[in-house]
């Protein structure tokens, strides 16, 4: 009986770490959809590319990237309002 | 039974509450950082709105990585004041010289930006006085020298380590160049040295610079 039990929970957790390993994967492959553009946007602006990297944290991760770029000065300039 | 269905109520509604602050804010940002490359604010807005549509999220992350790779109106601005040469500034101490005339097919370049804001140079000399030099495009161009300022383009950083003069600064637009002229003490951008045989370096977007012994913050004001 308990050979079973530790053989299931050894099952249980190589399965567990399986399914988290893809799902950090499938994570980091969909974020690069986005980490990539946005790369080459926060370069443009005068940014460190690397800030794109903020995507890979969950929900709130886009956010800061697009506030970074939204209230910060951008040092290689910026179009002036009446252009918009 | 009621308690528990009172909590997944809650739970969904600040779920809700979460998706709909996060969306307002994103349209907003996306308006502001649409503008800012010189596109009109709502196609930013438009992009990020989508999402609540049957497109998904599909079509606004095609437009990201448009908006990403196109061409920005803001570009084109800077390419039309970037263009025109980051000329030698006239001679320095040729009073009563006249400048060297310009090729008259390159004309000045023109404000394609109406960006006022000037540079900021400030750090401290080798005996620990502070210094501090302010620039903007009134003129094309700058000289810092260890000198005491002879010309109102001149840059004073009276240091032994810096040159006499020791760099020259170029203004085009919103962009910010450096070149060496040669000296002793050298010239580094953000640690990395700049020889004379590297001509202009474009440092808009460097927070450093030294010449000689005396380091500098490069900040917009």
């Amino acid at each position: 009986m308990p050979d079973t039990f530790y053989h299931l929970l050894a099952w249980a957790l190589g399965f567990g770490s399986v399914v988290l390993l893809m799902l950090a994967i499938g994570h980091v492959l969909v974020a690069l959809i986005v980490i990539i553009p946005t790369w080459r946007i926060c370069v443009r602006a005068g940014f460190a590319g690397a800030w794109s990297l903020l995507h890979l944290i969950p929900v709130i991760g886009s956010l800061v990237v697009m506030a970074i770029l939204a209230f910060g000065d951008w040092p290689n300039g910026e179009a002036t309002s009446s252009s918009g | 039974m009621g308690t528990e269905f009172i909590a997944l109520l809650g739970l969904a509604g600040l779920s809700s509450a979460f998706a709909f602050v996060a969306l307002v804010l994103a349209a907003w940002m996306a308006w502001r950082i649409v503008e800012k490359a010189g596109l009109p604010g709502w196609t930013g807005l438009g992009a990020i709105l989508l999402t609540l549509t049957g497109l998904g999220t599909i079509v606004p992350v095609i437009l990201l990585w448009i908006f990403a790779f196109m061409r920005w109106p803001r570009d084109t601005a800077f390419s039309t004041s970037a263009r025109a040469p980051a000329a030698p500034g006239p001679a320095a101490g040729s009073a009563g010289h006249a400048a060297p005339a310009a090729p008259s097919a390159l004309p000045p370049p023109p404000k394609a930006l109406a960006d006022g804001r000037g540079w900021t140079l400030t750090g401290k000399l080798g005996d620990g006085q502070a210094v501090s030099l302010s620039f903007d495009a009134s003129a094309s161009s700058w000289m810092l020298t260890g000198a005491a300022a002879s010309q109102p383009t001149d840059l004073s950083v009276p240091d032994p380590s810096v040159g006499q003069p020791h760099a020259r600064l170029m203004v085009a637009g919103a962009r910010l160049g450096l070149a060496d002229l040669g000296t002793a003490g050298g010239t580094f951008i953000d640690g990395a040295r700049l020889l004379p045989e590297h001509g202009p370096r474009d440092i808009t977007a460097v927070r450093a610079i030294r010449l000689g012994g005396v380091e500098l913050a490069l900040s917009r004001v």
